[in-house]
């Protein structure tokens, strides 16, 4: 791949479509990255938190008298102090299917009455040092009653179980369907000739970002105006559910800033209650306080992904075509409700149902409930990867019973190739119309970098050599650029899904982007940078990107759901158009000619057919001394633009995994793994390559690593980095990557987002393998629950 | 987790019965007990050191026996508080005569734990468990050989 600087010939597309290397990586891999926790505010205090250590107990006592005494020691709050405090709110309400709104007990800064989970929070210490407030914390004498709990969702939902909150009835928080009507699914599934049916468990997963959850909020008696560091993925957002929300407290006397952030995958999209609870303790106290997750606290705390149980079944005819799909899921939304713990089940779940596949009757029906673990809500992919699971997982395990070819049951079943210009895009039967798909072409690329063919031959030898070799397919589709503010609006999001951005073009022609995204490891500043100065035709140099603060930037949703480039990259190129049209209205009076007359391109602004023209520098700087200027006019060269997109975007491809496994042991080896993704057109392929690589390892780790295991106290019992398997560089081998392109039809840049396609790809693919692996060795396996440690994939071989 | 152990001394159960209500000698056998204070008839206060894989702690709370059935058995029940996590525990002992020299000391119970000691020191509790099991009877043994070489 070619590389380039910023230094490269002056030439249309100098930037865009190149791999240029990020420019934040020289901060970053140098030390000298600024983060939450690096900031030191002149007389910081620092918070340590007493957290309930039983899944479900009364809070007989909280006894501070000790701890209060001890050295340091500044303020002690229990639940009682912020009893009259708003809870964090759910941005998303979902309905019943007889159309009552979800159940949303209180979310509390302090717990009062009961601990819901290990590690809710029960009071907060805050003392003059870190060391100090933990001393004090463990000195807060906490009397239990313990009470009877549950950890799974489907008990949790049955008659008689433990109640998570008294006023929620099995605690159940909503249930759900979409799709065509039962009967019609019903009526079609009795049709097929064959049903593939499936249960099993998509486990629950701990996000790990490196940086752990901090927040340092401080507080200005004299202006009364407060300012919340926070390591988030979306400043804009939390300002707004906390002022709003929570603290009562109006926008315009709060700033908050997301410097640098270690990484987020979901889990700091979340307003989380100690960065509200911080804010109200720092205008109590008249200090700025600081509070760093352990990370021990970050196992217990970060909201968990994923955990669901589910049955499906899948319906074909004789001729091999799918004709009803029927979905029952059980999702475990912990013991309160995330900020879209409500949505990830149900509308990034739920829509993506029709897959790849023609399926004309398709019915999914959820069950979101409460249990006493900890919340559970978006983790990169956030529905899709859960929604993928089971489409692909079927696909396969119905290829293997009814012996055809799983590619070739992909390839019967696909939705024609469709560009969403001249042909309509495809309406699904959950909700969705797709903007532009070509799914045979990833498949065919695939198999080609995979050499299909061959590698059943080698299969066949292997098998016949004793050794179990398999394949394992996953054609997968995400809906991203989230999100069109009207379909979500209507389908009970409580904030609008657009994105803000400005360009400012100072004087001397370089240029300051402030974007409403925020960047915690996507490298916007790079990639962002290479579409200004392509547009602008200026250095990368002169561009700068400005994110993460909401005293600089008008407004801002974030980074989540593959939606930076396409919604905000989006939102800058209009300020851009802006500013070109701005532009040609200076220099055509500069050059004596009609705006429509002036062209921009290299940027020049040249009168058309002429050899008269103006560098962008000069009308820059034009624009800021206004000598010789048009009368209609305003000075000045700075555009801000919101834009609100037409549609999802719909990223798409074929993930292949090859594995061996040890008859013996049960040990699974991850021999090749093969990514072909479309995700529309591509700024920067290496930064794009670089995201299908994590995202594969975290897809991958689901499937052969990770997982929360609690224990039936509700205890989570691999709550640190010896006890939950991460995956590791030496578990995988080198990705075979690559990419085909079917731009988006309705945004400019045309691209579609590639941050969580490798996350929601990958995993049905390496389970897939191990049982392609095991059936080729005779041995006739439905389903290994994940992760396949050596143990499960060992003990599937004894039966 | 389960918490069960059995262990043949050369002693009758009536020589068991007397050590292990002996205050002194108790705090000799239980493994990892830095004080051992009388409160009641059949309850304790205790400070154990123990130290689980990468969790280790103070820890401090009641002992009480429970169903006491003289020379027979009891059920000791524990719940013990420390910064790392808490323990409670309710385990069953029995002293069954194998031979009128011999007895099997039988133990029997389980262990809830919570805090640290859960979430980091679970995956090895088990095995911590067999080396406290093990080395309460080899104290055990030891302190039956002191006190057989001095009567």
């Amino acid at each position: 791949m070619s590389t380039n600087n910023g230094n490269g010939a002056d030439a249309p597309n100098r930037f865009i479509g190149k791999s240029v290397k990020r420019v934040e990586d020289k901060r970053f891999t140098t030390g000298h990255g600024r983060y939450t926790d690096d900031i030191v505010l002149p007389h910081q205090t620092y918070a340590a938190f007493v957290r309930s250590q039983y899944a479900h107990a009364k809070i007989v006592s909280v006894n501070i008298t000790t701890a209060k005494a001890m050295p340091g020691v500044v303020a002690i709050y229990t639940g009682a102090h912020v009893a009259e405090v708003n809870g964090v709110p759910c941005g998303w309400q979902v309905n019943f299917k007889n159309g009552t709104p979800m159940k949303e007990p209180k979310h509390p800064l302090l717990v009062t009455d009961k601990a819901r989970h290990v590690g809710d929070a029960i009071a907060i210490v805050i003392a003059r040092s870190k060391e100090e407030a933990e001393d004090a914390a463990q000195a807060v004498e906490v009397k239990y009653e313990e009470l009877p709990c549950e950890i799974d969702a489907f008990k949790a939902a049955q008659p008689g179980a433990p109640l998570v909150h008294d006023d929620v009835p099995n605690n159940i928080c909503y249930d759900w369907a979409l799709g065509n009507p039962i009967d019609e699914v019903n009526a079609a599934m009795n049709s097929a000739s064959h049903v593939t049916t499936l249960e099993f468990v998509n486990q629950r997963l701990i996000p790990n970002a490196i940086e752990p959850r901090c927040y340092n909020a401080s507080y200005d008696r004299i202006h009364d105006h407060y300012t919340l560091y926070t390591s988030s993925q979306n400043p804009h957002v939390i300002r707004l559910l906390m002022c709003a929300f929570v603290l009562g407290i109006p926008e315009h006397k709060v700033r908050v800033v997301s410097p640098d952030v270690g990484g987020g995958f979901g889990s700091k999209i979340f307003h989380y209650t100690e960065e509200a609870l911080l804010t109200w303790c720092s205008k109590h106290i008249g200090r700025p306080v600081k509070w760093t997750a352990e990370r021990s606290e970050s196992f217990l705390t970060d909201a968990h992904g994923r955990d669901h149980i589910t049955k499906a079944e899948m319906g074909f005819d004789n001729d091999g075509k799918i004709v009803a799909l029927r979905v029952k899921t059980y999702a475990n939304l912990g013991a309160y409700l995330s900020t879209f713990g409500s949505c990830v089940p149900s509308y990034l779940h739920g829509t993506l149902m029709q897959g790849l596949y023609t399926t004309p009757k398709i019915n999914i029906d959820v069950t979101a409930v409460f249990t006493h673990t900890t919340a559970v809500d978006a983790y990169r992919g956030a529905g899709r990867p859960e929604a993928t699971y089971v489409l692909e997982r079927l696909m396969d395990l119905a290829a293997h019973e009814m012996k055809v070819d799983p590619v070739e049951l992909r390839f019967k079943n696909f939705i024609p190739p469709f560009d969403g210009v001249t042909q309509p895009g495809y309406q699904t039967q959950v909700a969705l119309q797709y903007d532009s798909g070509n799914y045979h072409g990833v498949l065919e690329k695939g198999l080609q970098m995979l050499g299909y063919d061959d590698f059943r031959k080698a299969q066949k030898e292997a098998a016949h050599n004793g050794k179990l070799l398999g394949v394992g397919f996953s054609t997968y589709i995400e809906a991203c650029g989230i999100a069109p503010s009207s379909v979500v609006g209507s389908l009970g999001a409580r904030a609008g899904l657009f994105e803000f951005g400005q360009v400012r073009v100072q004087p001397t022609g370089k240029v300051t982007v402030f974007t409403g995204s925020h960047s915690h490891g996507q490298g916007h500043e790079t990639t962002f940078a290479q579409v200004v100065a392509d547009k602008l035709g200026i250095s990368m140099d002169d561009v700068h990107i400005v994110h993460g603060d909401t005293g600089k930037i008008g407004f801002g949703m974030g980074t989540y759901g593959s939606r930076s480039l396409a919604v905000g990259g989006t939102a800058i190129v209009k300020s851009i158009e802006k500013i070109i049209e701005k532009g040609k209205k200076i220099a055509a009076h500069l050059l004596e000619a009609s705006a429509d007359d002036i062209d921009f391109a290299n940027g020049n602004f040249t009168v058309k057919g002429t050899d008269k023209s103006i560098p962008f520098a000069n009308i820059a700087l034009t624009a800021y001394v206004p000598h010789k200027y048009p009368d209609d006019l305003e000075p000045g060269l700075d555009f801000s633009s919101f834009y609100d997109p037409a549609n999802f975007t719909y990223p798409f491809g074929c993930h292949i995994a090859v594995v061996e496994v040890d008859k013996e042991t049960g040990k699974v080896t991850l021999k090749r793994f093969i990514a072909v993704d479309d995700v529309g057109n591509i700024i920067n392929p290496m930064i794009v390559e670089g995201q299908i690589h994590g995202g594969v390892a975290q897809g991958i780790g689901q499937a052969l690593f990770e997982g929360a295991e609690y224990d039936n106290n509700g205890q989570l019992t691999n709550a640190s980095y010896m006890d939950y398997c991460m995956p590791r560089a030496d578990d995988f081998p080198m990705y075979e990557t690559a990419t085909q392109i079917t731009p988006c039809p309705h945004n400019p840049l045309g691209v579609k987002g590639a941050g969580e396609a490798g996350a929601i790809g990958s995993t049905p693919a390496v389970v897939n393998a191990v049982l392609d692996a095991l059936w080729s060795g005779g041995h006739e396996v439905k389903d290994i629950r994940m992760p396949l440690t050596s143990e499960r994939v060992w003990r599937a071989m004894q039966n | 987790m389960e918490l069960t152990g059995r262990h043949k001394v050369n002693a009758t159960p009536s020589t068991l019965w007397n050590m292990l209500m002996d205050t002194d000698t108790l705090s000799k056998i239980v493994p990892g007990i830095s004080k051992l204070e009388k409160t009641g008839d059949n309850s304790y206060k205790s400070i154990l050191e123990i130290k689980i894989g990468p969790v280790g702690g103070s820890f401090k709370g009641d002992l009480q026996m429970e169903n006491i059935e003289e020379q027979k058995g009891f059920t000791l029940k524990v719940q013990q508080n420390s910064s790392v996590g808490n323990a409670n525990a309710a385990i069953k002992i029995e002293l069954i005569p194998v031979t009128i020299e011999e007895t099997e000391v039988a133990f029997d119970g389980e262990v809830k734990v919570t805090g640290l000691l859960a979430s980091m020191g679970q995956r090895i509790l088990g095995s911590a468990a067999n080396v406290i099991t093990k080395q309460f009877f080899t104290n055990l043994d030891h302190e039956l050989a002191k006190q057989q070489a001095t009567s």
